[in-house]
């Protein structure tokens, strides 16, 4: 009812004077609320101060004479921004008074609870509709349904394994609460091989004799980060016998690690095997379309407006893990607000080379840096030796060049090989990749060599 | 209103408390006015515009309270010029009379009940900190250079007073710089909002040598400062600050420590190259000379480029606006700075050697 007020207005400008009304009523807005409330919404402090000390009795009148009913009468600022926080903690600076907490219920924002973690350890906001399938995973996807409808049957125990920030705690946490969500009743457990060996040595030292049986008395244990038990021996008895106890009961085991068992400094053969007899599964790094659809998924869940240009090129130019493509994204989204543009402008901005993969060097120097590093020459590589150490080297630098788009019929000249030689070539690289967790990081230390320089 | 006061008191704190008043567009005439209020002990005086509000106590000797509104800048030109001796102001209905020795005048005021109310600060619920004057000065400086005055995005105008890991910072960014300081220890209040710059500003000119502490007292839609006889309120900016420690880079592949003097002698001559390239200067660092170069090239003047001596890990090169970098350089505190550099498009960090309060951070130029 937007005349009811213009009324008020014209009645309280007839009685104060012109500039005295735009001064202090010029962007005043009024408000009824259910009660009889008038709620008067002022653009700063200095002016509501006046409205509420000096003007109340004018207003009040207005209200009268246009027949509005008003039993309170409330000023407040205009908060659109809500961005301001004052809560009084104890400061040591102050007079020494008892402290006094205040909350001041208008404008504190609520804390972000998306880093909320629970007492099993498992964060809600991983949920298996928020991850994004492609084909670097969905082998392990599969593995996950089969869990979460039958925990403890076939995938059992389930060994992801791939680089940090390709995704695998997600799937797990979202295995987790997703065999939960089925049934609220089952014991679920996430931890990080840290929180166990923490907690194992504290119950060591303050002889807690029933800490082993929590670890027992589960349906689902869930552990993250499996590779840093390197060199914790008796951790790692103990978490055999953990294992063992939980496998024999047919309960479902999970472990996420960077690499596979087996390629873990000094873990027990014994445990390796073990872990390994369900199905190692591996997690890889997710290809373009995968990209710009986690990219996509992300700004969504942060409520980010992008759009396909941005989208395209972040996937386009980050080739490391999720993590950084988070980061990149909301690095993005961030300059954009900061400069109160929109994320494409932002990109027409920066050039791609935040990440330096785009570089082009001549196949010469791919050939070099390659033979380099595994302590050969480039004639060795250029010559028609079938050496296995020489063979595989060629093998990498072939690969290597082929990502940076030469096509085969080039890289046969280049290598003075068949057409045939090189696809074959890469096809026994595309196959080792897949399985080889060593030559994987081979392969992205030679490049991150190559970006050097 | 009959009270008496000396001079150089009352010219001084005119000076400070006039500032504000002036600034008034045109508006309401009262705004224009400062407010002499003669209260037992003391001369209150105080100017507005509605967004910041300095009041200023002075010691004087009334012999009848009152109060009485004159225009800010006529009473304060005046009073300046006047000899230093005791100075006698009366107000009889609008008209304030002001005699010293031989002077005399009268001035044509608004009676005080129309000058705005200022809003108080409810004390149970602030959050106040004491700030040495010093520390105040050099934190406050080193931040607002990097605010925006676009006022199209509210919330770059103001520097942002954010508690963090349970200390108190103040930030300040206009989109292509960004400035961070450690402000506050042992925090254990939690704040987040903008001040404006302008209010910082109008602190900044009224601290003087004679103050020890700057005390800063937060809620929700006020800061109030008190220093000394000088109180200065203002309102805060409800906008929501960008959460800029996303901006600071985290690790960089190049740290390199400069000679400060060195470094802004050879900024400042690349400078004079860059006019035509709106100020923008190469820095490139060279690992295996050893050196740190600033150059610019401007096709019609001529070209620049100068070297020094350091020690370099990573050779790196980073395009700039001349203008930021002297603005960094000259808010850092020490002889040394370090500038950490990454590639030729992530944010460039320069900070002091030995402490590790103060980040400022530039983002590149296209180049």
């Amino acid at each position: 009812m937007p005349n009811q007020w213009q009324t008020v207005l014209d009645e309280i400008k007839s009685n104060v004077s012109d500039m005295a009304f735009n001064t202090y009523f010029g962007k005043v807005s009024f408000n009824s609320e259910p009660g009889g409330v008038v709620v008067l919404t002022v653009p700063n402090v200095f002016i509501g101060t006046q409205i509420e000390k000096k003007y109340q009795p004018v207003i009040l009148k207005a209200l009268k004479a246009s027949k509005i009913e008003c039993k309170e009468f409330r000023v407040k600022e205009d908060d659109k921004g809500n961005g301001t926080t004052v809560k009084r903690g104890r400061e040591i600076i102050e007079e020494p008074e008892a402290p006094r907490t205040i909350s001041l219920p208008p404008r504190i924002k609520t804390i972000d609870d998306r880093s909320t973690k629970q007492d099993n350890g498992l964060n809600p906001r991983f949920r298996l509709s928020n991850y994004v399938v492609g084909s670097n995973n969905d082998l392990a996807v599969n593995a996950a349904q089969h869990i979460i409808e039958n925990p403890g049957s076939r995938y059992n125990p389930l060994f992801l394994y791939g680089g940090s920030g390709f995704g695998k705690t997600h799937l797990i946490q979202a295995i987790g609460n997703e065999i939960l969500a089925r049934n609220p009743k089952m014991k679920v457990r996430y931890a990080t091989i840290e929180e166990f060996y923490k907690g194992f040595v504290s119950s060591m030292k303050n002889k807690i004799d029933n800490w082993s049986k929590q670890w027992r008395d589960i349906d689902v244990l869930i552990i993250d980060d499996f590779q840093f038990i390197e060199k914790k021996d008796a951790t790692q008895t103990e978490f055999f016998h953990t294992f063992n106890e939980l496998y024999s009961h047919n309960k479902q085991v999970i472990i996420a690690s960077d690499r596979l068992p087996s390629q873990i400094k000094d873990v027990d053969p014994r445990l390796a095997s073990r872990l390994t007899m369900g199905v190692p599964v591996d997690i890889q790094l997710p290809d373009f379309e995968t990209r710009c659809a986690i990219v996509e998924a992300k700004a969504e869940m942060i409520n980010g407006a992008i759009d396909k240009e941005t989208v395209e090129y972040i996937a386009d130019n980050i080739k490391t893990n999720v993590r950084d493509l988070e980061g990149e994204l909301n690095r993005i989204l961030l300059l954009a607000e900061v400069r109160g543009v929109s994320t494409r402008e932002i990109i027409g901005a920066l050039e791609p080379i935040s990440q330096p993969t785009r570089r082009k060097l001549s196949s010469k120097q791919v050939i070099d840096k390659v033979a380099k590093y595994y302590n050969l020459t480039s004639k060795d590589l250029l010559g028609s030796s079938r050496l296995k150490d020489i063979k595989n080297a060629r093998n990498v630098a072939i690969y290597l060049l082929r990502e940076d788009g030469l096509s085969t019929p080039q890289l046969g000249t280049e290598f003075n090989k068949d057409h045939s030689t090189i696809l074959h070539s890469l096809k026994v690289m595309a196959k080792n990749m897949k399985a080889d967790f060593t030559l994987r990081e081979q392969i992205s230390e030679i490049r991150s060599k190559l970006n050097a320089n | 209103m009959k009270v008496e006061v000396l001079q150089e008191r009352l010219a001084k704190a005119l000076n400070i408390v006039s500032r504000v008043a002036a600034s008034t567009k045109a508006g309401l005439p009262i705004l224009s006015n400062v407010l002499l209020r003669a209260d037992d002990k003391q001369l209150v005086l105080t100017a507005t515009n509605l967004e910041l509000a300095t009041v200023e106590y002075v010691n004087a000797k009334a012999s009848k309270n009152g109060t009485i509104t004159v225009p800010a800048k006529l009473l304060s030109s005046f009073i300046s010029n006047l000899p230093k001796e005791t100075i006698k102001l009366s107000s009889e209905g609008d008209k304030l009379t002001i005699e010293a020795g031989g002077y005399k005048s009268i001035m044509n005021g608004i009676a005080a009940d129309d000058f705005p109310e200022l809003p108080s600060i409810d004390e149970k619920e602030a959050v106040t900190f004491k700030i040495p004057v010093d520390l105040f000065k050099e934190s406050v400086n080193q931040v607002i250079i990097a605010s925006s005055n676009d006022m199209t995005r509210p919330a770059l105008t103001g520097v942002y007073l954010n508690t963090f890991d349970g200390m108190l910072y103040i930030a300040a960014t206009d989109g292509y710089r960004l400035a961070d300081k450690k402000f506050v220890e042992n925090v254990k209040s939690e704040i987040k909002a903008i001040v404006p710059t302008a209010a910082f500003r109008e602190v900044l000119s009224s601290l003087s040598d004679d103050m020890e502490e700057v005390e800063v007292s937060v809620v929700d839609t006020l800061i109030r400062f008190r220093m000394g006889e000088v109180e200065i309120i203002s309102k805060l900016i409800d906008a929501s600050f960008p959460d800029y420690r996303q901006l600071i880079p985290k690790k960089n592949n190049l740290s390199v420590a400069l000679d400060k003097a060195e470094l802004l002698r050879m900024t400042k001559v690349a400078a004079l190259f860059a006019q035509e390239s709106n100020g923008s200067i190469i820095c490139e660092a060279k690992k295996e000379d050893g050196s740190f170069s600033v150059s610019a090239v401007a096709s019609e003047v001529g070209e620049n480029s100068s070297a020094m001596k350091a020690d370099i890990s990573e050779d790196a090169k980073v395009t700039l606006n001349s203008r930021y970098l002297l603005d960094a350089l000259n808010a850092t505190t020490e002889d040394k700075v370090i500038l950490e550099i990454s590639g030729k498009l992530s944010p460039v960090v320069v900070k002091n050697v030995k402490t590790d309060d103060y980040t400022h951070i530039i983002m590149p130029l296209k180049s």
